[in-house]
């Protein structure tokens, strides 16, 4: 039930953006109580969908009035909370803020809108002979705002970059209402990079209302290859090795044998189901140097006790083995009536150790953890099998991914490579930076954003992220 | 160091041998209201700016060792003293690089480099220096020893200090120490050159290369006197307009395949005559296309960024305003350099307030003063081109970082002071 107070409100944002743009009804809120990370739960007052930078000006006017928090939210793909309405408030829905407004391609860039669906610009794309690099496994549904918020990666990454690589520009309302640009479609603005500081900084500095983002030529041509191996040890051994030999795949992911048996019975690819980790490795590029960077990737797996390395003999089968990999997660649901997808990085060398210590943990904490990530990148994504109705579970659950991210801080890593802190990993805050590095972080905050009414709570510990210190399921009540 | 023509008006330079010295140093620049002059190898300090206020000159240059360098991760964590000569060939003897040029490299520090964001012609291929930065350590206008990022390669956690203090000029902190994520060296490079006869040809091969099968790590457009007589790139007639170069890095069997391909590709473009640079010669080419902006005596260099379908039109209104000036463009990414011979202060104004900027918006987007030499005393307008809407944001920043305004005081673009 919306508070008596806030009704006038409501009011005023429905002739903002008409009655179908707004939402009141706690029923139909639920739908964004919280985003991936769904430990944390909480309903906003009500959520507002603009279809233009004009609409999101308005809220975001009418929000500093009414003294209540706001946050933009795109498709609630991201996995750390970071569209969790702390405090209730106003939720800005820019899904309908969908159009792709520019392609250029003389300039090798595309004009979108924040709603737009990241697998949406390449597939407008297709045929051109470009594409917009970044590609999280979530593309088909996430946003580009939200990849701009989360500067998300995706497997292509490891060669091509993560989203901040490929953004030239944004169009931003900022905490006040004002409407300001950051770059554009030429390339080195002057001044500071605001759009680099914009790009990864979680929906808390300003609103992303329109973004320039870089169009990348297509390669002429791939390699794509399964190694097979018997241990996850030789498997990281093998992608040590890989990078270690100057060699820069354009995707290097890795799938050990818990997830490969769900994805397996999902998909039918035909994967072994007794091996104990597969490398998926693609090498991109011109047609004349493939053959030497397959060849040179097969014998360092094989030097590393690889059982076998396939190739994907046609583009049907690589496509399908880029659609296991991506949908991995989907396939998770066959292990367990919940998940938890930890998103952790370490320097590539250290992979076998930290491999062998998730193992451990999980072990210590009777908690099955599967394995699908980034490795060329060191980005690891441990998935922790659990059932969110046993309060119990969830504890341990808790215990482990802590541990797995101190381990990560500990080789000289860090505890989120894509999917941002949010209100998930505020608590590592500290134990990465200096309390002088958060206070710093602080105040460029301040700057941008200094009533802290925009999406307050998040990423920096100093922002009160009281309120978040019970780690319990939402749904507990629902039992 | 070759600081010895800096305007800058300091009563001390000091050169502290630590991070932590370094902050001490700037906290006690703040206590007493000093302003300060952050310095590398003192290479991109002349613009034409001259600071009123007396300070200290902040030096790195005892601030150049290893932190760390495990190879086999393909990073580094180094202080930003150390200069980018030194820095390439630590690298090399790994078999990697940081592919990010950078002219004067034997006096260009790293910090320099990505206080000025820096780049040259490989930025088409391999990106900008702000790609590569994955952790850095700098301290504040405060006296606050502060770092962001980390040292692996991908890592969202905190706002980004690395993208917010590339380019930032010595205004938002003095940057002591930096990580950066590192590339393997090439097996080998060609170049590929043809001339123009006219600058309607010069944008249907640019706007070709978009569409070429080949990968190019450099899109470089020549014009003037600078250019035409270097025997690398051939004898000029008098019908030469212009030059066409591409940079290609790869493997041997990669620049075969990409130098044959590009050449035909031309053909069918209507060029009749294109020739390959291999080798020592090609080394020679790649140099002198990394140092252009620097190269000469005194140089005025001015940088413009505008869209790449504008690059040809804008060089040819540089052309024409500034006669016998030299251009080089890194056409692919719409970046077009400018250097004038000889000119008054008066000149330099004119042709900059008046021309290249407005030419430059015109372009959708901008330009700004690389280098000028000590004596001459431009504006800011003249230096940095009409002050945009977003500099009061980045006025906002400045202010929580540096309140009293004290590091490199009225020398970045947003800074009116």
């Amino acid at each position: 039930m919306i508070a008596t107070r806030l009704l006038p409100l409501a009011d005023e944002l429905r002739a903002v953006v008409g009655t179908d743009g707004v939402l009141t009804a706690h029923s139909d809120l639920l739908v964004y109580e919280c985003d991936g990370f769904v430990i944390e739960k909480n309903c906003p007052d009500i959520a507002v969908f603009p279809r233009t930078t004009e609409h999101v000006q308005a809220i975001v006017r009418l929000a500093n009035e009414y003294d209540v928090p706001f946050l933009p939210r795109g498709a609630g793909t991201s996995l750390a909370g970071g569209c969790l309405p702390v405090g209730g408030g106003v939720m800005i829905v820019l899904v309908r803020m969908k159009q792709i407004l520019e392609i250029n391609l003389r300039d090798r860039y595309a004009v979108v809108e924040p709603g737009v669906v990241n697998v949406w610009l390449t597939q407008a794309l297709k045929g051109t002979g470009y594409h917009y690099a970044p590609d999280p496994s979530s593309q088909g549904a996430c946003t580009i705002g939200g990849n701009v918020a989360t500067n998300s990666g995706g497997p292509h990454t490891l060669k091509y970059g993560v989203t901040v690589n490929h953004v030239l520009g944004v169009e931003a309302v900022m905490a006040d209402g004002s409407i300001v640009e950051f770059g554009g479609p030429a390339e080195d603005p002057a001044g500071l990079d605001l759009t680099g500081l914009l790009v990864g900084s979680e929906g808390t500095l300003a609103v992303v209302t329109k973004a320039w983002v870089r169009l990348t030529r297509d390669p002429q041509g791939w390699r794509t290859m399964l190694g097979i191996f018997e241990s996850v040890a030789d498997a990281t051994n093998a992608i040590s090795a890989i990078i270690g030999a100057g060699i820069v795949p354009a995707a290097l992911e890795m799938m050990d044998q818990g997830i490969l048996v769900a994805v397996e019975a999902a998909f039918h690819f035909g994967f072994p189901l007794d091996a104990q980790a597969i490398l998926l490795i693609e090498v991109d590029g011109l047609e004349a140097g493939l053959d030497r960077q397959r060849d040179r990737i097969i014998a360092l797996c094989k030097e590393n006790h690889a059982r076998e390395v396939r190739l994907a003999a046609s583009a049907a089968e690589r496509q399908l083995l880029w659609k296991c990999r991506k949908q991995a997660f989907g396939a998770v649901g066959r292990l367990s009536p919940s998940y938890c997808t930890q998103d952790g990085v370490v320097p590539r060398t250290k992979l076998p150790h930290i491999l062998a210590r998730i193992t451990e943990i999980g072990q210590k904490h009777g908690i099955r953890i599967v394995n699908v990530f980034h490795a060329g990148d060191g980005n690891i994504h441990p998935i922790l099998l659990f059932d969110e109705r046993d309060r119990e579970q969830i504890a341990r659950v808790l215990a482990a991914s802590g541990e797995i991210l101190d381990e990560c801080i500990a080789c000289g890593g860090s505890v989120t490579g894509e999917h941002g802190i949010g209100v998930e990993k505020i608590e590592f805050m500290h134990k990465l930076f200096t309390p002088a590095d958060l206070d710093v972080m602080g105040r460029v905050r301040t700057a941008f954003n200094p009533h802290g009414r925009l999406s307050p709570a998040k990423m920096l510990p100093t922002a009160g992220a009281c309120g978040l210190e019970q780690k319990h399921p939402g749904r507990r009540a629902a039992l | 160091m070759t600081v010895a023509t800096t305007p800058l008006p300091l009563s001390e330079t000091f050169a502290p041998p630590s991070p932590s010295e370094l902050a001490e140093l700037v906290a006690e620049g703040c206590r007493t209201g000093m302003a300060m002059y952050p310095m590398g190898g003192g290479t991109s300090i002349s613009n034409g700016l001259v600071p009123k206020r007396s300070g200290w000159g902040v030096s790195l240059a005892n601030l150049k060792r290893t932190i760390d360098y495990p190879a086999r991760d393909m990073t580094i964590t180094v202080e930003a003293g150390v200069t980018m000569a030194a820095l390439a060939d630590q690298l090399a003897r790994e078999g990697q690089r940081l592919p990010v040029d950078a002219p004067q490299a034997a006096d260009a520090t790293l910090g320099g480099v990505i206080a000025t964001a820096t780049s040259g012609p490989r930025r088409y291929g391999c990106g900008t220096i702000r790609d590569y930065v994955i952790g850095i350590t700098a301290i504040d206008g405060r006296g606050t020893l502060f770092h962001g990022g980390g040292r692996v390669v991908k890592n969202v956690a905190g706002y980004d200090f690395c993208k917010l203090l590339t380019g930032s000029r010595g205004s938002l902190g003095v940057i002591a120490q930096v990580t950066l994520k590192l590339r393997p060296l090439v097996e080998t490079t060609a170049l590929v050159a043809c001339e123009l006869t006219d600058f309607d040809q010069a944008e249907t091969l640019l706007a070709a290369l978009v569409r070429s099968k080949t990968t190019p790590a450099a899109i470089e457009l020549l014009a003037g006197a600078a250019w035409a007589d270097d025997p690398v790139l051939g004898p000029t007639s008098a019908a030469t307009k212009a030059r066409l170069v591409v940079g290609l890095e790869g493997t041997a069997a990669e620049i075969d395949w990409m130098t044959s391909t590009l050449a035909g590709e031309w053909r069918e473009l209507g060029v009749q005559k294109s020739h390959t640079i291999n080798g020592a010669a090609a080394d020679r080419l790649w140099s002198r296309l990394v140092e252009f902006p620097a190269a000469g005596e005194p140089p005025l260099a001015i940088k413009a960024s505008v869209l790449p379908s504008a690059v040809t039109r804008f060089v040819v209104t540089a052309l024409e305003l500034a006669p016998g000036c030299s251009v080089q463009s890194h056409a692919g990414s719409g970046i077009v350099l400018v250097r004038v011979g000889e000119f008054t202060a008066a000149d330099a104004l004119r042709l900059l307030i008046a021309g290249l900027q407005p030419a430059a918006v015109k372009a959708g987007g901008s330009a700004s003063v690389l280098s000028c030499p000590a004596g001459t005393e431009l504006t800011h307008q003249a230096v940095w081109g009409p002050v945009r809407p977003e500099a009061a944001v980045m006025r906002a920043v400045k202010q929580q970082l540096d309140p009293a305004g004290l590091l490199n005081p009225g020398l970045a673009s947003f800074d009116l002071r």
